[in-house]
Parts: structure tokens; sequence; C-alpha cells
């Protein structure tokens, strides 16, 4: 059952576009050679990805170590429903309030009336980032804060009463031990964004092409079934072996320990 | 936003409507506040058949179309008359909506194609020929064959006329030196120079691979190979420069985020009433003249409201406000009386003769053609 | 730290303050404040299309989000008995499945769906020959229900999954050794245990699919969910409207927040 779609999929990949578009059943690898044609979608995403991913670690690491480690008690919960909040709103009344931000009435505005020049932020790769790391920055607080809230702060105690610096505790002591929810945080953001749409589409202008939106286009505008289904078997295919090269390079790092897991 | 409707605002013609239909005040009064005095003579014969005709078409009614192209009035009108809400979905471009179409299960009771897919749509079996007996406002007579003909295919009427119009150029002159451009040469080499990252172009493939190849001056429905390649040349030299691939460019245009836009007449007209320093143009090596209709697909889940929308928009006194409104102008003689010459002698609705007769109709072709289909993705994607 | 904090803060709620000032705005602009009023949620309140995208929407997720537990649930306890080579296959499909993207989820399932029905509706068209309205299948609630389910239930199973490892297996052992049956074990020691994991998998996937707009996007067919009707809002021109909307909808999950913080928190006192 689960992997069904995916079959169906597979099958389409190696058909034809019909004559009106749509699909039309045939044999051949056509599909496969020709897309070197969206090569521009998949570096875009295979770049801004990993980026936008690098982006949210950044961001959320320092907030996560906030809440678990220097936030009072009293204030822990409270912070933290505020971390998820905005997540409740729509994914897309939220980004639809960045093109107001990003557009020419909104930050560049700002900008210009500070004496620094006309900048264009809205659909540049910039706008897209700043809208993945709005969108999912709660997803990597989260499990970043669950494994620093787990982390015993007897150790941190210790560290500190042998004279360590705080910098070489965070370094040998919290960021270690904080790997599982490092780990898990990225994929879960990583994942998510290379199947982006919405927020290219929002706030890229057309212009910032995730693989993602090559998707929609050939299944809303020009209606190649056939092409669509091997630009997804390839994505789905270049999915698997980052992760699975991904979840080797940390479990090695993070000294084989095992409970890096997906959830 | 501003509140564009020329006569009264929405809500005071709800009002008058609502006075009007308790009796409360005259016809006479409510056709002379409401600005349809104008039009008293059709109309009378209309809203008279209209409240006839009210039977019970159900509580909705859902229109495909394109943006900023009804005034919202008119539908919540329709509403207070037939007791059915509009729910208006809005697309970019014909190929969307074929492709939702083809996928099947839209759930549209109207949507407005544009003359060169018709065909197509009937080939596929997708639109139905119309029950013109339902549609008693579309008189054939009082229309320009040139824009409701295409409308007509084997002899069977299968889309009503809406309007037409043509696609150029929307140019904000205060940072040109006061001038529009007027030739899509100079669209496509100043988007490169003085315009970089002012610039938009339609999410359709149509007019965005169209006006490139009229840069070349190339036919605007090429298919051949070679001419396909001279116009993804450019468009991927231009991509860079663009502000934004889009349909919907009128607040960019607005916002002052855009300074020229690949447009088409009514958007042209909405911008330049507003804003009279944005202004609207022909390239004059050619492009796209146009018309757009009325369709009803297959399987229409209200079709009775559906045939009562069209009938209630093709009333020559709703169509009136409609033109009014989204600024394209329409092929029907009866509205074109009711308009004032300056109207009708407005060089955005009505360009000079020589500009329109350079202008090409889409051709089918370009509907289905995969290498056109995949030139515009190459594009995008790029 | 703390000016940090702030500062994160402030990128998270600037966007949300803007939303909610301009669900106030008077004037029929998302971009410009006109004086302040609450037009717009009457609006939104009264406009049948909105209210139904919401009553699918929540049908949907409801739906979609207790099959996904159900099957999930099932899935994660049977993998539990498979051993050996089997079980590497499997897991390894559900590793797949975890990591195929919604829109690809939202691809097959249209092109599965429209394969399927070009296949069953001559037959039904045959079938019902003469009847003016033979029935037609097409895309709508049930491929959406299956899309959504199908894509949440990799994510039950993971849940579940986990809490089942660290499930305390002697307690099974000791109930079958003192003579309970299977479905009583079951029922009195494994669910229990692992019903945060189910709960957890529920929430999730209720979540999941309420926001979920590419997969409706490819299957919806004419059903609009929330997330769709703000889109083709978004489209049709901006008015506060969807602010209102989205406004609101932020304070109903607030409320329903702050209502289970409450809850949890006097369990947790009694306790």
């Amino acid at each position: 059952m689960l992997v069904l779609p995916l079959i169906v999929v597979f099958v389409f990949s190696f058909g034809e576009r019909g004559p009106a578009g749509g699909y039309a059943p045939a044999f051949s690898f056509d599909n496969f050679l020709n897309l070197g044609a969206r090569w521009a979608a998949f570096k875009n995403t295979m770049v801004l990805a990993p980026i936008g991913t690098l982006a949210c670690l950044l961001i959320a690491y320092p907030l996560a170590y906030f809440l678990a480690v220097r936030a009072s008690p009293k204030w822990q919960t409270m912070l933290l429903i505020l971390v998820i909040v905005p997540f409740w709103t729509s994914i897309l009344i939220r980004s639809y309030a960045w093109i107001f931000l990003l557009g020419g009435k909104g930050l560049p505005s700002l900008i210009a009336a500070m004496g620094l020049g006309h900048i264009q932020l809205i659909n540049t790769p910039f706008a897209v980032l700043v809208g993945i790391v709005y969108g999912y920055l709660p997803l990597m607080v989260f499990p970043i804060y669950v494994s620093l809230e787990r982390l015993d702060k007897r150790l941190l105690e210790a560290a500190s009463d042998l004279g360590a610096p705080p910098m070489n505790t965070f370094l040998t002591v919290t960021l270690p031990l904080s790997m599982p929810g490092v780990a898990t945080g990225c994929m879960l953001v990583f994942i998510l964004l290379m199947g982006e749409f919405l927020i290219p589409a929002m706030l890229g202008g057309g212009k910032v092409f995730f693989v993602g939106n090559a998707l929609v286009d050939l299944f809303v505008q020009s209606r190649n079934w056939a092409f669509g289904s091997a630009v997804a078997v390839a994505l789905v295919l270049v999915m698997l072996i980052t992760v699975t090269a991904y979840m080797r390079f940390t479990r090695r790092w993070a000294g084989g320990r095992d409970d890096i897991s997906l959830m | 936003m501003t509140d564009r409707n020329d006569f009264i605002s929405r809500e005071k013609f709800m009002q008058e409507l609502m006075r009007y239909k308790k009796g409360s005040v005259s016809r006479r009064h409510f056709l002379g506040v409401t600005g349809l005095g104008l039009a008293t003579s059709v109309l009378g014969a209309t809203l008279g058949r209209q409240a006839m005709a009210q039977t019970n078409i159900g509580d909705r009614v859902v229109l495909a179309s394109w943006p900023n192209y009804h005034d919202p009035a008119d539908f919540d009108s329709f509403k207070a008359l037939t007791g059915a809400a509009v729910d208006l979905n809005v697309f970019g471009s014909n190929e969307e909506m074929l492709a939702k179409l083809q996928a099947g299960g839209t759930g549209w009771d109207v949507f407005v194609p544009t003359n060169y897919t018709i065909s197509t749509y009937v080939e596929l079996g997708l639109i139905e020929p119309l029950d013109m007996s339902l549609i008693p406002n579309y008189d054939p007579a009082s229309f320009d064959p040139r824009f409701a003909g295409p409308g007509t295919v084997d002899g069977k009427i299968y889309a009503v006329s809406k309007d037409w119009g043509t696609t150029g150029m929307a140019t904000n002159t205060a940072n040109n030196g006061g001038k529009a451009l007027t030739s899509w040469k100079e669209f496509w080499d100043m988007t490169q120079a003085e315009f970089s990252g002012r610039t938009t172009v339609h999410d359709y493939q149509l007019t965005t691979i169209g006006n490139a190849l009229k840069y070349f001056g190339y036919s605007f429905n090429s298919i051949d190979p070679k001419e396909l390649a001279d116009a993804e040349k450019l468009l991927l030299a231009v991509k860079p420069h663009l502000f934004a691939i889009t349909s919907d460019y009128q607040p960019a245009m607005r916002n002052g985020d855009a300074w020229l836009a690949m447009c088409w007449t009514g958007d042209g007209k909405q911008l330049n009433r507003d804003m009279p320093e944005i202004e609207y143009t022909l390239g004059k090596e050619g492009g796209e003249i146009w018309s757009d209709f009325y369709a009803v697909p297959v399987g229409a889940p209200h079709r009775e409201a559906a045939y009562a929308l069209i009938n209630y928009l093709l009333d020559p006194a709703i169509n009136m406000k409609e033109t009014l409104f989204h600024g394209q102008p329409v092929a029907d003689a009866r509205v074109n009386a009711m308009l004032t010459p300056e109207r009708l002698a407005d060089p955005i609705l009505y360009p000079a003769a020589d500009l329109l007769s350079a202008l090409e109709f889409g051709a089918a072709q370009t509907l289905t053609n995969p290498d056109r289909a995949e030139l515009m993705a190459r594009f995008k994607s790029a | 730290m703390r000016l940090y904090a702030l500062a994160v803060y402030l990128f998270l709620y600037v966007p949300i303050g803007i939303i909610v000032l301009f669900s106030f705005n008077a004037g029929k602009a998302a971009s410009q404040l006109q004086g302040l009023s609450v037009q717009w949620y009457g609006k939104a309140l009264s406009n049948t299309f909105v209210v139904e995208a919401f009553q699918n929407s929540l049908v949907v997720a409801l739906t979609s989000s207790i099959l996904a537990t159900v099957f999930g649930t099932m899935a994660a306890l049977a993998l539990q008995s498979v051993k050996g080579k089997s079980r590497a296959l499997f897991d390894a499909m559900i590793y797949i499945a975890v990591m195929v993207p919604g829109i690809v989820i939202g691809i097959a399932t249209l092109i599965a769906m429209v394969t399927l029905f070009d296949l069953v509706n001559p037959a039904l068209k045959a079938l019902f020959a003469g009847a003016a309205n033979a029935p037609q299948l097409g895309l709508g609630y049930g491929s959406l229900i299956a899309a959504h389910g199908l894509f949440s239930m990799s994510l039950v199973i993971i849940i579940v999954r986990a809490r089942i490892s660290g499930m305390d297996r002697s307690l099974i052992e000791a109930s079958a050794d003192l003579g309970a049956t299977p479905w009583g074990t079951f029922r009195q020691v494994t669910l229990p245990q692992i019903a945060p994991g189910i709960l957890a998998g529920f929430l999730l996937a209720f979540t999941f699919s309420f926001d979920d707009f590419i997969i409706a996007f490819f299957v919806a067919g004419s059903n609009t969910t929330l997330p769709i009707y703000v889109f083709s809002s978004i489209r049709r021109g901006v008015t506060p409207e969807i602010n209102a909307i989205g406004s609101m909808v932020l304070a109903v999950s607030l409320c329903l927040l702050i209502a289970a913080q409450s809850i949890l928190r006097r369990k947790a006192d009694k306790s």
C-alpha cells in the first residue's frame, strides 16, 4: 500500500505525453534521458535545501539552547508554545505576509529611507530562504530542545566546577550530547524542503524554481504526465541517496550511537 | 485596491437592489440611481424576464476565469436575483484550465476559454454545445463575428463571446522619462538594460513565447523548431533580468516593484485609470489579438445555474457594467451603443488600425504543441 | 542570549502581527491600512464557501487521520512479529515511504485515480446504460482522504514503532504466562503502553492533513479545503478577508492549545 503510488509513478515514467497532453502508454527511456532539461531545478533544490536547513539550524540552536538551559522554568512552557503558535496559521497566509514585508512597500522602502539605496528582496533566493526559515524553524527547535532538555545539568555544573571555560564545556559536553536532536531536526527540515513548492512559488515569483515547482508545472501547465513522473522518480532517488548518505555520516559522527531516528 | 465601480459602490447598489425588490422604490428610481437607467429599454425587458425566471437554480455556480476580470458587484446582484452565489476560481493560462479539465473533477460550471482553445476542447469532448434557448440574452446578430466566430465549431455554438482585447505592454512612464515603449524589440532589450529587475512577463506560453518570437519578426504562433530555439535563447538571456513570471502583475505594477509588464488590454486600462503614468501600448511588430468566451464543461454540476449566470452576464446592461469595470472591449453592438463616444475612442481599448492589423489571433496548434509547452517549462525552471 | 531569543520571537511574530492587524482593515486593500473595522470577520463567517471549505478540511483531516492511525498502528504491530530478511524489506519500504515528498504522493494519487477512473467509468456507464445519471467516479473526497491517509500512515507507523521498541516486553510475556488471551494481553497491556504514541501519531496526521495544500491541489477535484480556498483567494486578489480567516484559525488553535495545556496541568497536579 505504502509504495503503491510510487510504483504507479515509476510505470508512468516510461510512457509518453498524449497528443493533447496527459499520458500515453509507451516504453522508452526518453523521459529519463531528457532529465537534463530540469537540471537547473534540481541544482536549485540541491543548493537551497541544504542552505535552508543550515540556516534553520543556526537560528534554531541558540534559541533551543536558551529555552532548555537558560530560560526560567516558569516561562519555559509558555515560550515553547510561542514557538509553535505561528505554525498553526496556514503557511500560505504566513508566506503572504512575507510578500508584503519583502515587497517594495515593506523592508526595501525602509532600507531606501535609511539612504542605503534600492534593493530588491522579493522574488529572490533570499526571499525564499527567509520563507523557508520562517516556515520550518519550529521543526528544528523542537528536536534540539528535547535533546538539550534531557541533558543531565549536573554534567554542566561538574564541568564548570572543574574550571572548564564555558566555551569548552559547550563544545565538549553540550554540543555532542545534543547531536541526535540536531540530526533529527536537520533530517526533518531537509526532507520537507526537497519537496517544497509553495514557498518558492509565493516568494520566488516564478524565478526561484525547486523541483516541486517544475513538477507542478509539468502536471498543471504543460501536461506532460510521463516526463513529470520521471522527474518525480528522479527526485525520490536523489532524496534516498542523500538522506541515506547523511544518516551513515551522522551515525559515524555521533560515535555509532543508534538513537538518531527520523522522528 | 480601490473601489473600482464606476457608477455606485457595491454596497449602495445592493441596498438599492433590495429596496427595489421589496418594492419600496420604483423601478425608475432604481435604474436612475444605479446608473442602469442608461440601458432602461434593454434592461426593462431583461429584468422582467429574470425576475420571472427565478426558478430554483441552486445555491451556487462555480466559475473559472482570469485575474481582474469581473466586477464583484455583478456577482452580488446575481446572487440577490437568483440565490446562487458565484464561486470564482482564477487561472493564469489556458493550459492550466485545460490541465484541470483533462484531469477531471473540476466542479466548474462555467469557464472562460480563449478563442484558439475552443476547437481543442470540442475535439477532446470537454465542453458541451450550448443550449441557446437558455441564453436569450445572446443575440448572434449583434456580435462582431471576428470575435464571436471561434465559439462556433462544426456549425454548433460551444461558447459565447465575453469580450476581446490585445496583448501589449504596460510601462510606468515615470521611470522612463515619460515615454512608453512601443515595440517588442524595446521590451526585451530594455528589460536586459534599464528595466533590469523591473519587468514581468506572463506565466503563459502563448504570449510569453509569442512575443519573444516577435522580437525576431517571426509569427506569434510559430511552432517552427528553429524559430522556437531563437525565442528560447532570448527568454533564457532575459530571465535573470525579470522581476517575476506571473499573469497577475497588477499588484507589482501598482506598488512600484515592477515598471514594465507584458499586459492585457483590461489590466492596462485598469492600471492607467488609477495611475495615469502607467501607459498601455502595443508592439509595432504585432502580437496577439484575442477574444474570450463563456463555455460550459461537460458534466457541470450546476448546469442550470451555469446558463443563468452566462445569460445574466450577457445582459447588455450588466455586460456594460462589466466592460467598464474590467476595461476590455466587448463584441456586442448593443453594449457599444450604450457607451460614450470617448470610451469608444479610447486608444487602449481600440488601438489604431495600423497597429491592430499587425496582430494575430492565437492558433489552436500552440495549445497542444509539445515543443512550446516544454520550452515554457524549461524557461521557468532555468 | 535573551536579546537573541527576543529577536527570534520578533522574527516569528512580526508577520503574524501584520496578518492580524490587516484583518481589522476598514479598507479593501491588504497592504494599506484605512481605518479599523471588524467587517471582514463578518464577511468571512457569512461566506458559505469559507465555511464549507473549513468543514471539508475538518472532515478530510478527521477521516484520513483516523484511518492512518488505525492502519498505521496495525502495521506497526504486525511488523513486530516479522523477522529476518522480510523484516529488512519492510523496514526499507517504510523508510522509502517516509522519504517520499508530499508533492510526489499528490501526483501519484492523481495518476493512479485518473487511470482507475478511466477503467471503471466506461464499465459503470455500460452497467447503468439507459439511466439518465450513470454514477461516475471522479476526484474528490475519496481521493483526497486516500492520499492524506497514505501520507500520514508512514508517520504513524514510525511514531508507534518507536514507542513499541521502548516498551517493556517482559510485561507481555508475564501476561501470557498468567494465562491471558492474546486479545486480552493486547487490550490490557500493549495498548495502554503504546497509547501515547498512537495519540501523537493521530495528532500529527490531523495537523498535517488540515494544513496540507500541495496534495489537495492535485487530487481534491471540486472539493475545496481551507488551504485551497486561501490559495485561490490570493490569486483572486487579496482582501483582508483572508487575514480574518487566518486570525480566526490562529485564535481557535491558541484556545485549544491553552485548554490542552491546562487539562494536562490539572492531570499532573492530581497524580
